[in-house]
């Protein structure tokens, strides 16, 4: 059989799977990530490939093509990342390099549009044309699907929707602008206001202030889920208010877009009904026509972390013709 | 040896057949035959009529009189373009809140009237064709159309593909909310941006500062002779160019509304071209140089990343018939 394999390149860790046609993950590597220093970063996944294929040729699976993700700007011919927040990749030709180095044929993709890919292939979405997904997370990243296609854009930079602009000199975002989406539905802006509350005091604040113990600084955003799931109103109404942000965005987006369906990952999503419920509300309620049109379901991602190399390995089957034809 | 050459393969350009284009809008079916290249011959206009049935007999009778106008030409397909909820696959119109119809299954009973191959689409869908192959963002494959009406409408098209959605329903740029709990829509929302960024709105800011009679609004006053009410974004586009301050300072506010919602499409569609349709943008920079800067001021990653250039649609009220024959003569016609 042939496989693919996708490389999930982050800012801490590089992780690898060897991914069959089916997008079941049939062997996995990972490194740590030498972030800083472009060259080693290419080296590592080398490395990796290497370990991988070594792998799966026992099994008599052969190796065939090599999907790298990464968060960043990569130029629209899938060759060169222009830039990534996390890396030390500047216009660094990826493709070829890494192409040089495995001997094999390499295709690289911005994470969110490969973990996109994943959910649009095998996952949450599966079947679906038209979808949209966001991850929460430090920031708010996206990744769309129309009619069978990837929305990479004419430079690369589609479905970059962190940054829309939902309240009019609203929260001062890192980016330089105000009132970006990932202020208001992102697990910082989770973490932010649950600190907030913590900070005020009080009866309210109790339950979560005993969690870390006085120190908001010690809060993350695991810690306001697991209150929440406790129970503790304080907790559920953070949650409820990144939700109903994460909702009123996405209806924005769905009034452009038309998705027949919404997957939301990333580890803000891990908390599941508390922040979702409140999302699908304000979602069927800002989106127009409603009562005119279907309301697309808004489901959790099915492939969590391994979504971006599990969708890079698969397009990187598909431009080298080994992937299952698709639509 | 190189085989002896053959005959050059014809160009589009070359392709001397016709395409019926017809653009049937809630007041008039325009119709024209349009060449390989863009060009339309033999417009028509013609009053649409307030049932179903008549409905169909007019674009029938337009196609018909085409065909006899073509002279010989061979005409080898019909493209409809229509304002409302089409499905596209299916050729139904499925809702046209300006139309008799409803579930009109137009293109099997155009085919059936007509002998000719039919495809039928929503008209922005039609007109952002229409301005990727022949008009302010030829040969862009990712383009985005955006149209200031009394709403705002348009359609997007991703590497060269009008994208349509699972419903039908994509383009809906209007309404994205731009202010929370903003404006009062008619879509039973708040903050719309149409209520921010339309050709409706523009008249309605006119009308409001003449109402309150505001200094400097003199001009506006004459143009609509004394009554506020019937202001339009027309008028303060004259008034505008005019050079009339006041004007300018309105067509300045909803050009940099315009830019807001622009750069939230971008961030999402990354488009190669952003095309502006509709009357308002006779109004040009005084509209459009705004809406560029606070595209460019709100887009993230400015300085590292390409604007899209900003342009007014090129094609003005013949884009929709003449996508609509384009994409019929995509499908094969």
């Amino acid at each position: 059989m042939s496989l693919c394999l996708g490389v999930d390149i982050g800012g801490t860790k590089i992780a690898a799977s060897a991914v069959a046609p089916d997008g079941t993950i049939l062997a996995r590597a990972r490194r740590e990530s030498p972030a800083q220093d472009a060259d080693r970063i290419e080296r590592t996944v080398a490395d990796l490939v290497e370990e991988l294929t070594a792998q799966v040729s026992g099994s008599g699976e052969q190796v065939v093509a090599v999907g790298v993700a990464c968060a960043g700007f990569i130029d629209r011919h899938g060759e060169s990342v222009v830039f990534a927040p996390n890396l030390a990749w500047r216009d660094e030709p990826v493709k070829a390099h890494l192409e040089a180095l495995t001997g094999l044929p390499v295709t690289v993709e911005n994470d969110a549009n490969a973990a996109a890919w994943g959910e649009y292939r095998f996952g949450a979405g599966r079947g679906v044309h038209d979808l949209l997904l966001v991850t929460l997370g430090t920031g708010v990243g996206g990744g769309i699907v129309t009619d069978g296609h990837l929305v990479r854009g004419a430079h690369g930079f589609g479905a970059e929707v962190g940054h829309l602009r939902v309240v009019p000199d609203g929260l001062r975002c890192g980016c330089g602008n105000t009132g970006c989406w990932e202020m208001y539905a992102s697990g910082s802006a989770l973490v932010r206001e649950a600190r907030a509350v913590v900070a005020g005091g009080g009866a309210h604040a109790a339950y979560l202030a005993g969690l870390c113990g006085e120190d908001p600084e010690e809060l993350d955003g695991v810690m306001v889920t697991e209150a929440a799931r406790a129970g503790d109103p304080a907790a559920v109404e953070v949650l409820e208010t990144v939700g109903r942000w994460t909702g009123e965005g996405l209806a924005s987006l769905a009034a452009v877009l038309d998705p027949g369906c919404v997957v939301v990952g990333g580890g803000v999503s891990q908390a599941g009904d508390l922040v979702l419920r409140p999302a699908r509300e304000a979602f069927a309620r800002h989106l127009t026509g409603r009562g005119h049109r279907p309301t697309p379901p808004v489901v959790v991602a099915e492939l969590g972390n391994d979504a971006g190399m599990v969708g890079a390995a698969d397009l990187a089957a598909r431009a080298v013709g080994a992937g299952p034809s698709g639509r | 040896m190189s085989p002896a050459p053959t005959a050059p393969r014809a160009e589009k350009g070359d392709d001397p057949s016709l395409v019926v284009g017809v653009d049937v809008g809630g007041t008039h079916v325009k119709a024209g035959l349009v060449t390989a290249t863009g060009d339309v011959l033999g417009l028509t206009r013609t009053d649409t009529s307030r049932s179903s049935e008549g409905l169909v007999d007019v674009v029938v009778g337009v196609v018909d009189g085409l065909l006899t106008a073509a002279r010989g030409r061979q005409v080898v397909a019909v493209g409809v373009g229509a304002a409302g909820l089409v499905d596209h696959a299916r050729g139904v119109v499925v809702l046209a809140p300006h139309l008799p119809w409803r579930d009109e299954p137009l293109r099997d009973r155009l085919e059936g009237r007509l002998r000719l191959p039919v495809v039928v689409d929503n008209d922005a869908n039609a007109a952002a064709r229409a301005e990727h192959r022949f008009g302010a963002g030829r040969g862009e494959p990712d383009l985005l159309l955006v149209t200031l009406g009394t709403g705002i409408g348009g359609a997007h098209l991703v590497d060269g593909r009008v994208q349509r959605g699972r419903h039908g329903l994509a383009g809906e740029y209007g309404h994205m909310t731009v202010v929370p709990d903003g404006r009062a829509c008619p879509c039973g929302r708040r903050g719309c941006w149409e209520q921010y960024a339309s050709g409706s709105v523009l008249g309605r800011a006119a009308e409001d500062l003449v109402r309150q009679g505001r200094p400097g609004t003199t001009m506006l006053r004459e143009l609509c002779g004394g009554d506020a009410a019937r202001l339009r974004g027309e008028h303060v586009t004259r008034a505008g160019l005019a050079g009339d301050p006041l004007a300018a300072d309105l067509l300045a506010e909803v050009g940099r509304w315009l830019g807001h919602g622009l750069a939230n499409l971008t961030s999402a569609l990354d488009p190669g071209v952003v095309v502006v349709g509709g009357g308002v943008v006779a109004a040009g920079d005084l509209l459009l140089g705004p809406a560029r800067r606070a595209l460019a001021e709100r887009l993230p990653g400015t300085g590292h990343r390409p604007v899209p250039p900003v342009r007014p649609a090129l094609l003005g009220n013949t884009a929709g018939l003449v996508g609509a024959a384009d994409l019929a003569r995509e499908a094969g016609g």
